[in-house]
C-alpha cells in the first residue's frame, strides 16, 4: 500500500493549533498535582529539622 | 498501507480574514470571557433560578387544554403523513414531504423553535399523545384497573436515548441512501413500535423523559429558553438556567457528546480530509469482502463513532483535571453534574453547521406541505414557491463565528455557575476547576471552527 502525504502540510498546519492548549493543559496537570503533593504531605515533612 | 493525509483541512479561499484570525480571536474572547466570570460572577445565578407565570391573555391560552389537543393532534397528523407520503409518494428526496420535514423541519428547525419557544416538541410529540390517548382508552375500558408501569431503572437512565440519537444519526450520516423517501417512513415505524415498547413497560412519562430520543434531545435545547412549563402553567425564567435543573443519570454525557460528536463528524465528512480517511477505511472494509456501498457505511459508522468517542474524551480528560483538586467526588459524579453545560456548546455545533440547510432547504416545506406525494397536487396554493437565497456567504460565515464563540462562552458561564454551587464550602477551587473546562471548550471551538470554515482541500 501508499502513503498518500502529497498535502500533508495542512494537515500539520491544523495540528499545530491545537498544541498550545495541550501544552496549557499539561502545565495545569503538572502545577495542581504539585500543590495536591504539598497539600497531602504529612505536616512533620515541612517541619524544619531539629 | 496508505497513510490518508494527502488533503488536508485548508482554509476556505473566500473568508473575510484569515482562518488563524478568527481562531485567535475566538480564544480571546473564551479567555476575556473566562476572567470576567472569575472577577464579576461571585455567587451562583441560576440555582435556584426565579420563575413567574406568564400572566395575561397569552399565558392562558397557551397554556389552554384546546391548544394542548390541537398541538397533539398535529403532531400525529404530521407522524401520519410522513409514513404515507415515505411509502406512497414519489421516490425522490426533492419531491417527497418526508424527508425534507423529517431532517429538515423537525431535526433542525424543532432545535430552533425549542430555544425560542421553550419545549414545544412535548407540546407536538405523536408518541406521546398516542401513548397518553391509549392509556385514557384502556383505563376507561378496563374502569382503571391497569396494572402500573414497571419502575424506570436508574441504571438505564440516558442510554435509550444517547442509542436513539446515535441511531438516527446513524440513519442521516452513515446510511448511503438517507434522503430515500421510503427508508424515512421505515425508520419512522420502527422508532414508533419501539417507543410505544418502552411506553408500555415503563409508562409515557417515565419513556418520554429520559428513554425517547427526541424528547430528551428537544427537551436539553429547550433548557436554554426563557419559557418554561410548570405543571400545566406557561411560565418565564432566566435563559439557560434551566439546563441547571436536569435529572443527572447515567448516559447524560453520552447524550450530550452524540449532540456535539455526531455534527461534528457530519462537518468532518466534508472535509478533503475524510475523503482520504474515509476512502481508505473503505478500501480496508472492501479487502475484507464488503460490497463497496456497505464499505461506504461502515467506514461512516467508524468515523461517527470515533467523534463521538473524541467529544466524550475530550470531556473526560477535563472532568480528570478537576479531579486533582477534588478528592471527595467520584469522577462520574463530576461528570454528570457539569454536563448540561455542553449544551449550548451543541446547540452552536447544530446551529452553525445547519444554519443553511435551515434556512434555505427549510423553505421547501411550502411547496412539499401542498403537494407531500409528489403527484402534482397544489392544496394550499403554494405547489410552485421558490426557494430564496437571502443570505450571502460572508454573513453565513460570521453568524457560524458568532454562534460557536457565543456558545463557547455560555457553556463557559453554565459551568463556572455549576461550579460555584459544587464548591460552596470551598470557594478556592472554583476558577483552578474551571481552567479546565476553559481548555476544554478552546479545544471544541478550535475543533468546530476548523470544521466549519475549512475547503474541501
Amino acid at each position: 500500500m501508499t502513503f498518500v502525504i502529497a498535502h500533508a502540510g495542512h494537515w500539520l498546519v491544523t495540528i499545530a493549533y491545537f498544541i498550545p492548549v495541550i501544552g496549557f493543559m499539561a502545565w495545569l496537570a503538572v502545577t495542581q498535582l504539585k500543590a495536591r503533593r504539598q497539600r497531602e504531605r504529612p505536616d512533620s515533612d515541612r517541619r524544619p529539622p531539629a | 498501507m496508505t497513510l490518508p493525509i494527502a488533503h488536508g483541512i485548508a482554509q476556505r479561499a473566500d473568508l473575510p480574514i484569515t482562518l488563524g484570525l478568527f481562531l485567535f480571536g475566538s480564544v480571546v474572547v473564551l479567555v476575556v470571557s473566562f476572567v470576567a466570570l472569575a472577577v464579576l460572577w461571585r455567587r451562583p445565578l441560576f440555582e435556584p433560578y426565579p420563575w413567574r407565570p406568564l400572566s395575561g391573555f397569552l399565558g392562558r391560552v397557551l397554556s389552554s387544554r384546546p391548544v394542548e389537543i390541537l398541538c397533539g393532534a398535529t403532531g400525529v397528523a404530521l407522524l401520519v403523513l410522513v409514513i404515507y407520503a415515505g411509502l406512497k409518494g414519489q421516490q425522490t428526496a426533492a419531491a417527497n414531504f418526508a424527508p425534507t420535514f423529517v431532517y429538515v423541519i423537525v431535526w433542525v428547525g424543532m432545535v430552533a423553535a425549542s430555544i425560542l419557544f421553550g419545549d414545544v416538541f412535548r407540546a407536538f410529540n405523536p408518541w406521546r399523545v398516542i401513548g397518553r390517548a391509549v392509556a385514557l382508552v384502556a383505563r376507561l375500558a378496563t374502569r382503571g384497573e391497569l396494572p402500573p408501569p414497571l419502575a424506570y431503572p436508574r441504571r438505564l437512565g440516558y442510554w435509550p436515548a444517547a442509542t436513539g440519537l446515535v441511531a438516527f444519526t446513524v440513519l442521516e450520516l452513515v446510511n448511503s441512501t438517507p434522503d430515500d423517501p421510503s427508508t424515512v417512513a421505515i425508520a419512522t415505524l420502527v422508532y414508533s413500535v419501539l417507543t410505544f415498547i418502552g411506553m408500555a413497560l415503563y409508562g409515557v412519562d417515565a419513556w418520554t423523559t429520559r428513554g425517547e430520543a427526541f424528547s430528551v434531545y428537544f427537551n436539553l435545547f429547550s433548557r436554554l429558553s426563557i419559557f418554561e412549563t410548570r405543571e400545566g402553567v406557561l411560565g418565564l425564567r432566566p435563559p439557560l438556567a434551566g439546563l441547571t435543573r436536569i435529572q443527572p443519570g447515567s448516559g447524560l454525557v453520552l447524550v450530550v457528546a452524540a449532540m456535539i460528536g455526531t455534527v461534528s463528524f457530519d462537518g468532518l465528512s466534508e472535509t478533503g480530509l475524510w475523503v482520504d480517511i474515509g476512502g481508505a477505511l473503505g478500501d480496508l472494509f472492501g479487502s475484507l469482502g464488503l460490497s463497496s456501498e456497505t464499505a461506504f457505511e461502515a467506514s461512516n459508522a467508524v468515523g461517527l463513532v470515533a467523534m463521538v468517542a473524541l467529544v466524550f474524551a475530550l470531556y473526560r480528560l477535563g472532568i480528570a483535571g478537576m479531579k486533582i483538586l477534588d478528592e471527595r467526588r467520584p469522577a462520574g459524579q463530576l461528570a454528570d453534574w457539569f454536563a448540561p453545560s455542553l449544551v449550548p456548546i451543541a446547540l452552536a455545533y447544530v446551529g452553525a453547521h445547519y444554519l443553511t440547510l435551515l434556512a434555505f432547504q427549510g423553505q421547501a416545506i411550502t411547496y412539499l406541505a401542498s403537494d407531500p406525494l409528489g403527484e402534482g397536487a397544489d392544496l394550499f396554493g403554494t405547489a410552485e414557491v421558490g426557494i430564496s437565497y437571502f443570505m450571502g456567504a460572508r454573513l453565513i460565515q460570521w453568524l457560524w463565528v458568532a454562534l460557536v464563540v457565543g456558545g463557547h462562552v455560555a457553556a463557559l458561564a453554565l459551568a463556572h455557575d455549576r461550579a460555584l454551587v459544587v464548591y460552596r464550602d470551598e470557594q478556592d477551587k472554583v476558577v483552578p476547576s474551571q481552567l479546565w473546562m476553559l481548555a476544554v471548550m478552546i479545544l471544541f471551538t478550535i475543533s468546530a471552527l476548523l470544521l466549519l470554515l475549512s475547503s474541501n482541500a
